[in-house]
């Protein structure tokens, strides 16, 4: 059987697998997301707090994903927990990084001007200094997106959901005849998937940056 | 696609990085051997968790970490350099585009197609995929801070007679110098942490007393292979950061 035959062979559980794999890492994504710009929003005005939480969340991008997925286990079991816990953490440091980048690099006299029009601090925040750091925010959130696509599939080795499971059962049937096939379509299925929400990025970008900020 | 750099992007962050990951990781290492000499355990534990095979397994790692860094460096370095060359800039594009993409692979599937594929088993089988995996921050640094030099310096160089390797050796490889010991830590840091799935294609190393723990259902054995692999990975972060830091050229930066 050639990997084409494979894959129509097993159409139905390897496009469920896909789906559960993009789907996590699109939810963990999100949940990375309000979480890392939380954090940004509450640092970015403090040099020493903006230090100390990139240095913390570049700290955890140091950790290998299989010790920190190995750690996860006898706290928080097996299957979804450890998997979703481990990937949100590694996606904070490039949303942070790019939250406190982006919202530092809001012209001051920008905002004075909305102050100046009576606007609330919350009103400055979310009508103006977030809505011209969204392109960098943005930018952090596909970093963090192609690096879980990788680390997802290590999770697999904790139960986690996606494509990384073929990968391992592959590796578990070494030298049985579909082994290559099935670890050939986890991780071409890992990478078409990664390419695929790489493009829906660089159209949610285009859609949703502010008119005036637009290139 | 700056996505696997562990760079914090700021200057306070890192200065504080340079004091307070090497303690930190003293400490955490001091606590959880502590821990695990003075539990009681059991027979199985005691496979694992005493002095000799932690050493036996740093080591492993220390010198799959090793044989990738210099696989890395002997591929991707000359190829960076190769591909600023007038006559190859055209496939740059290329081969940066090849590397993106297998940078989007997974590192277990790469790690495991190689074994199949190969039959290989052993530090043979896990370090030219995971040096593969980890080459990009290298070879496109490489490529950006060659690229970078002003032009200008390289019009003098060649303007007081020097031949294009001159130029290469002394003035262009210099300058690039920052950039490239940048993209070797975030390589370097890669290397380690990946090497710790080495052990599924029998490559030994901390990863194995990480799966032997979680497969025997010892979670003292787990933790320590873990805690262990973290500390070796924020302390060669650290001396990435310690070499960006001292051996940069002193004319720059």
């Amino acid at each position: 059987m050639n990997l084409f035959e494979y894959v129509a062979d097993r159409w139905g559980s390897l496009s469920l697998q896909g789906l559960l794999h993009a789907s996590a890492v699109v939810q963990c994504t999100i949940i990375a997301a309000v979480i890392g710009v939380l954090v940004g929003i509450a640092v970015y005005r403090s040099p020493l707090g903006s230090a100390l939480a990139t240095a913390l969340a570049s700290a955890i991008l140091t950790v290998p994903s299989f010790a920190l997925i190995g750690l996860l286990i006898p706290i928080l079991g097996l299957g979804v927990e450890p998997s979703v816990t481990a990937l949100v953490l590694y996606g904070l440091l490039p949303i942070v990084r790019n939250t406190i980048v982006g919202l530092g690099g809001v012209d001051p006299s920008i905002t004075d001007a909305a102050k100046g029009i009576g606007m609330s601090r919350l009103g400055v925040l979310s009508r103006v200094e977030l809505r011209l750091a969204w392109p960098a925010i943005l930018a952090g959130m596909r970093v963090a997106t192609q690096l879980m696509m990788g680390i997802l599939a290590i999770a697999a080795y904790a139960k986690g959901p996606g494509l990384g499971s073929e990968i391992f059962s592959g590796l578990v049937r070494a030298g049985s005849a579909n082994s290559l096939n099935q670890a050939l379509a986890g991780t071409l299925g890992v990478v078409i998937l990664a390419l695929l929400l790489d493009g829906i990025y660089a159209l949610i970008g285009r859609y949703t940056t502010s008119r005036g900020i637009r290139g | 696609m700056s996505a696997f750099t562990a760079e914090s992007g700021s200057r306070s962050a890192e200065r504080g990085r340079l004091f307070a990951q090497p303690v930190a990781v003293l400490l955490i290492v001091a606590a959880v051997l502590v821990w695990a000499f003075t539990t009681d355990l059991d027979t199985v534990e005691q496979e694992s968790i005493n002095a000799s095979s932690i050493l036996t397994y740093t080591w492993q790692h220390l010198v799959l970490s090793v044989v990738i860094t210099i696989l890395v460096l002997v591929i991707a370095l000359p190829l960076g350099v190769m591909l600023t060359r007038r006559w190859a800039k055209p496939a740059a594009p290329v081969f940066l585009a090849i590397a993106n993409i297998g940078q989007a692979a997974p590192a277990v599937g790469v790690l495991v197609l190689f074994f199949l594929w190969t039959g290989l088993e052993g530090v043979a089988a896990a370090a030219p995929p995971i040096a593969f995996y980890a080459l990009l921050p290298v070879l496109r640094n490489t490529i950006v801070g060659i690229q970078q030099v002003d032009p200008a310096l390289v019009d003098a160089g060649r303007g007081i007679g020097m031949s294009s390797g001159a130029v290469l050796r002394r003035i262009e490889l210099p300058l690039a110098i920052p950039l490239i010991l940048a993209g070797l830590r975030t390589s370097l840091v890669l290397a380690v942490g990946t090497a710790t799935l080495a052990q599924f294609v029998n490559g030994g190393g901390l990863g194995e007393m990480i799966d032997t723990g979680y497969k025997l259902d010892r979670v003292s054995v787990l933790t320590v292979g873990a805690v262990l692999a973290v500390a070796l990975a924020l302390l060669v972060d650290w001396l990435g950061a310690v070499a960006e830091r001292y051996f940069g050229p002193k004319g720059i930066g």
